[in-house]
């Protein structure tokens, strides 16, 4: 049996006296889509702030599973979760440099290996080759995701200036520019059409299957999260509920009650 | 023109003069004048009443306009548009005349020293507009303090080159890393606060470090300041009008004339070198990863966060680097004048800098120059107008954040574009 | 001897803070409500102390009795100065409110700039002086070698900031004002939706913080006797100092850390050396934002992602 990607075991977090995630325990598999529901106010993207360093877990513990190392993610702030950990992630509330273009994001994703090429900058400000070199092959990484989500003739355009659909796969590519071992999207599919959650889920898929990423999923849009998850965690009120397969959850009769309510 | 419109304006105005009258009334109209020791009050009543009248009227004349471009489109955006088009497309051009321009500027006709002077002053703002906007126009850090590394590279370069005798050249560059160093210093525990909190903590630096300049005499003779300050050479060729005997002076070198206006313009020159320096050193490093990062930081820090980026040691680069170019404008402006005193250091130098680089388009570097001479010329004209030419100037401040906030030069053109690099 | 001493800085230092607390709750209320630094309050100390000044001068040429000119002094400087807040904010900041973060910061700069100059074109650049108004005082220690000094002038000051302390105090818990401010530090769009004028109480802010502002203008040029131009500066730095210590965003906390920074001041004046006491103030300030951002009774911050 293949070790699990992601564990996580007795998760709580609190705030003051409000317990937002309580003795949470789940696991994701690389190379599976996990997805994570409940209603809101559930806890679910605090459980990502705690994955991702942005709030220091009250306790519990969280490891990441690489091919030779157990990570302690509790051990990673946050932006070394995603330089060092390698587990990248989206917002609720899309988080892109507006003002800069479509590539400049991309290549902004590859900033850690660039300015290693740079050699801290020296290198880079007297044009060595190695650093053209290296910038070439971001440029390239870049337009490779670019042509998948199809933005390639919109690459030199502000990302403040695309459409809203766009705008979320792009955010999307960008957290893959950083080779993540682990993917955290938070509602990826909130404000899109049937047609650009189709695209999603294609998306979601190429991502699962061509490059081995593990996926955790945060998301209220049940036709995404039926049509690709392989494995579902609902949580209600900060506390896991039920834990299964997709088809498994949308019959269980916890998830239903927490979603929406008891029979008088 | 509807009579209700008519009516309210009219209360309006008149409200607005009532208003005038409050504030003007007291300070303006009734102004205290020493005599023997005593004060007295002597009441200005006339031009409160013509301030108070220019008001009422003017606040009519706006309403009017308001009203009046409600019906018609905006033909203030517009404007404001094409000046930024042109600009964009003619860049090159533009950038290659002003170069041009200033490059034969000492020797125009009309030029003579008072200009000279003006534009080495210019210069000397627009290097440190230029190093400041690495540090506000590119990462996005509100520093209110910069003058505090103008004056580190200042008293650094003054004290090495009085001290131990090493020429300018050797100098500047040490300047420059002190000044750096004191970047590091003093950004290590600030550069994790907010926009505003990291302001007036630079402010307060800017204002320790003017403090401790004044009171420390031993090193820095305090209000004294530091005299005799050795003057610059044309490489070793010292501007002198009586040369020493068997010692070669510039004008023997080259055998001309001794004139005055030699020190001063290789003196510009220098500046100019030293200030072109500092543009192409920023033009080049928006285009590496780090200057990429500091505009991502400045975009939005929890998405660079999310991406691995490593923010303090980002922003402390960007802090490091903006103070050594501050360091480096120090040293000349302590070579140019021969006297530093902490005179020259006070917060009012770090607010027009500020001023310079949020006027001129946070990240632009032309709108650095434009908004220098534009700000700086405002304050040369009227320089026989002392407080009145900083009101225009604090004015000045307030209207550009009012109508055109992202500064003269708003537009921005990425670093990397997918056409240029894949055409290979 | 040292214990007489060390009551006077005592003294000293409460009269002191009271005036930078006053100053302080300006920094405060602007911040809570509208969340930006009003960089300008501090030289609308300076406006209130120079009107305080010319008022005095004036009641001076009367024979009006000393309470009276008091009075009358507090409410000309409150009001008038109220009238510069007021204006102030309408000019430079309201435009402002959907502009990006630094945006009103710069206009606050800007109208610092406008204020001092302002008032240096036209009062003059030279600094100006004011006879006592209010003379005398207790003395008592006078045998253990150094006398301390309890003059009428500071009891003054300590009492007319503990009502206004306790008249806003009630101002702000007890009244639908009060609530209004309240509701908008917390959400300005939603204040707006349940009907409340959210611009007439931001201009209200304004107004008492600057009033505030002016009695301790009128307080320091009767407690120094000399102004200038640039004293709002100074104190604007030590009281924001002030606000931040005791908590951004707290009325109470301000008042607090404003007795702080002038306890913190005069001790230092008083036992240290007195030409770096700005230094000690500056100093306090950077501590406070690094190491301790949100003061004695602040509430913490917590950004969401």
């Amino acid at each position: 049996m293949s070790q699990k990607l992601l564990d996580v075991e007795n998760l709580t977090m609190k705030f003051g006296g409000l317990v937002a995630i309580d003795n949470l325990s789940f696991s994701a598999d690389k190379d599976k889509i996990t997805s994570i529901i409940g209603p809101n106010g559930a806890g679910k993207t605090t459980v990502f702030n705690c994955l991702t360093g942005f709030y220091k877990a009250t306790a519990g513990s969280m490891f990441l599973n690489k091919e030779n190392e157990r990570l302690n993610l509790r051990k990673f702030s946050d932006f070394k979760v995603a330089q060092k950990a390698g587990v990248a992630r989206t917002f609720q509330n899309i988080r892109l440099f507006p003002q800069m273009s479509v590539l400049e994001n991309l290549m902004v994703a590859q900033h850690n290996k660039l300015m290693d090429a740079s050699g801290f900058t020296i290198l880079g400000l007297f044009n060595s080759p190695s650093f053209v070199n290296k910038e070439k092959e971001a440029v390239e990484i870049s337009k490779y995701w670019l042509d998948i989500i199809g933005l390639t003739h919109r690459a030199d355009d502000d990302a403040g200036d695309l459409p809203y659909g766009d705008q979320r796969k792009l955010e999307i590519v960008r957290a893959m520019c950083i080779n993540p071992h682990l993917l955290c999207l938070d509602e990826p599919a909130a404000g899109l059409n049937a047609k650009e959650s189709a695209e999603l889920n294609k998306l979601l898929l190429f991502i699962k299957n061509e490059k081995k990423t593990g996926i955790l999923l945060i998301e209220h849009d049940m036709s995404v999260v039926m049509e690709i998850s392989d494995h579902v965690v609902v949580l209600n009120y900060g506390k896991k509920i039920f834990q299964g397969s997709a088809k498994e959850t949308k019959n269980s009769p916890e998830v239903i009650e927490a979603y929406l309510g008891t029979e008088e | 023109m509807e009579k209700k419109f008519f009516q309210t304006s009219i209360k309006d105005s008149l409200f607005t003069g009532l208003i005038a009258l409050a504030l003007f009334g007291p300070i303006v109209g009734l102004r205290t004048v020493a005599k023997n020791e005593v004060l007295e009050v002597h009441p200005k009543w006339f031009i409160v009443l013509i301030i108070v009248i220019v008001c009422a009227v003017g606040r009519f004349l706006t309403n009017l306009y308001v009203y009046n471009r409600d019906q018609k489109t905006g033909i203030q955006s517009s404007i404001g548009k094409s000046i930024s088009n042109f600009l964009d497309t003619k860049g090159y051009q533009i950038a290659l005349t002003a170069i041009i321009f200033s490059v034969i500027f000492p020797f125009l006709p009309f030029t003579d020293r008072y200009l000279m002077d003006i534009a080495i002053m210019m210069l000397t703002y627009i290097m440190l507009g230029w190093g400041l906007n690495i540090v506000i126009g590119l990462a996005g850090l509100l520093d209110l303090g910069y003058v505090a590394f103008y004056a580190v590279g200042a008293y650094s370069y003054a004290l090495f080159a009085i001290h131990f005798g090493w020429s300018f050249w050797i100098c500047l560059p040490i300047a420059g890393i002190f000044a750096a160093m004191f970047g590091v210093l003093l950004g290590f525990p600030v550069l994790r606060l907010r926009g505003d909190y990291l302001a007036i903590v630079t402010l307060a630096f800017g204002e320790m470090i003017r403090i401790l300049l004044l009171n420390w005499y031993q090193l820095t003779k305090g209000p004294d300041g530091l005299t005799g300050i050795p003057r610059p050479s044309f490489f070793g060729l010292p501007f002198k009008s009586f040369p020493d005997e068997g010692e070669q002076t510039f004008h023997t070198f080259f055998g001309i004339e001794y004139d005055p206006m030699q020190r001063i313009i290789f003196l510009y020159y220098l500046i100019l070198v030293l200030a072109l320096i500092t543009n192409l050193f920023t033009i080049k490093i928006r285009r590496l990863p780090i200057g990429r990062a500091w505009e991502a930081l400045r975009e939005d820090e929890i998405a660079c966060k999310s991406l691995g980026v490593n923010p303090r040691n980002t922003k402390l680069t960007a802090f490091a680097i903006g103070a050594m170019f501050g360091g480096f404008a120090g040293s000349f402006f302590a070579t140019r004048q021969a006297f530093i005193s902490p005179e020259s250091f006070t917060f009012i130098e770090s607010a027009i800098i500020v001023a310079i680089v949020v006027l001129g388009g946070m990240g632009s570097q032309t709108g650095v120059v434009l908004a220098t001479v534009f700000l700086i010329g405002l304050i040369e004209v009227f320089r026989d107008f002392e407080s009145y030419r900083m009101i225009a100037f604090g004015g000045a401040m307030v209207l550009i954040m009012i109508f055109r906030p992202r500064g003269i030069l708003a537009t921005r053109k990425p670093t990397i574009t997918l056409e240029k690099s894949s055409s290979k | 001897m040292d214990t007489a001493y060390f009551l006077q800085q005592l003294i000293n230092g409460v009269t002191l803070g009271s005036v930078y607390g006053l100053i302080a709750i300006g920094y405060t209320m602007v911040y809570g409500i509208i969340g930006m630094i009003n960089f300008a309050h501090g030289d609308i100390f300076m406006v209130g102390a120079f009107i305080a000044l010319i008022s005095f001068i004036l009641f001076a040429l009367t024979s009006i009795a000393l309470p009276i000119v008091l009075l009358l002094t507090l409410l000309i400087a409150m009001v008038f100065t109220a009238c510069y807040g007021w204006t102030v904010e309408k000019l430079a900041y309201k435009p402002l409110r959907k502009s990006f973060r630094l945006a009103p910061l710069i206009s606050a700069l800007g109208m610092s700039i406008v204020l001092q100059n302002y008032v240096q074109a036209a009062q003059g650049a030279r600094i100006k002086t004011l006879q006592p108004v209010i003379q005398g005082g207790f003395t008592f220690m006078e045998d253990t070698g150094f006398t301390v000094s309890l003059s009428y002038l500071q009891i003054f000051i300590v009492l007319v900031t503990i009502v206004l302390m306790a008249i806003f105090t009630l101002l702000i818990t007890k009244t639908a004002l009060g609530r209004a401010q309240r509701a908008c530090e917390q959400d300005r769009t939603m204040t707006a939706l349940m009907g409340i004028n959210v611009d007439r109480t931001i201009s209200i802010t304004f107004i008492i913080g600057s009033s505030l502002a002016s009695v301790a203008g009128m307080m320091f040029v009767m407690y120094y006797g000399v102004i200038d131009f640039y004293i709002g500066f100074l104190a604007g730095i030590k009281a924001f100092t002030a606000a931040v210590l005791g908590g951004i965003g707290s009325v109470p906390g301000a008042m607090l850390g404003g007795l702080l920074i002038g306890l913190i001041e005069v001790f230092w004046s008083g036992y240290i050396s007195i030409e770096y006491k700005d230094i000690a103030a500056f100093t306090v300030l950077v501590v406070v934002l690094i190491f301790f951002p949100t003061g004695f009774l602040g509430k913490p911050d917590i950004e969401k992602v």
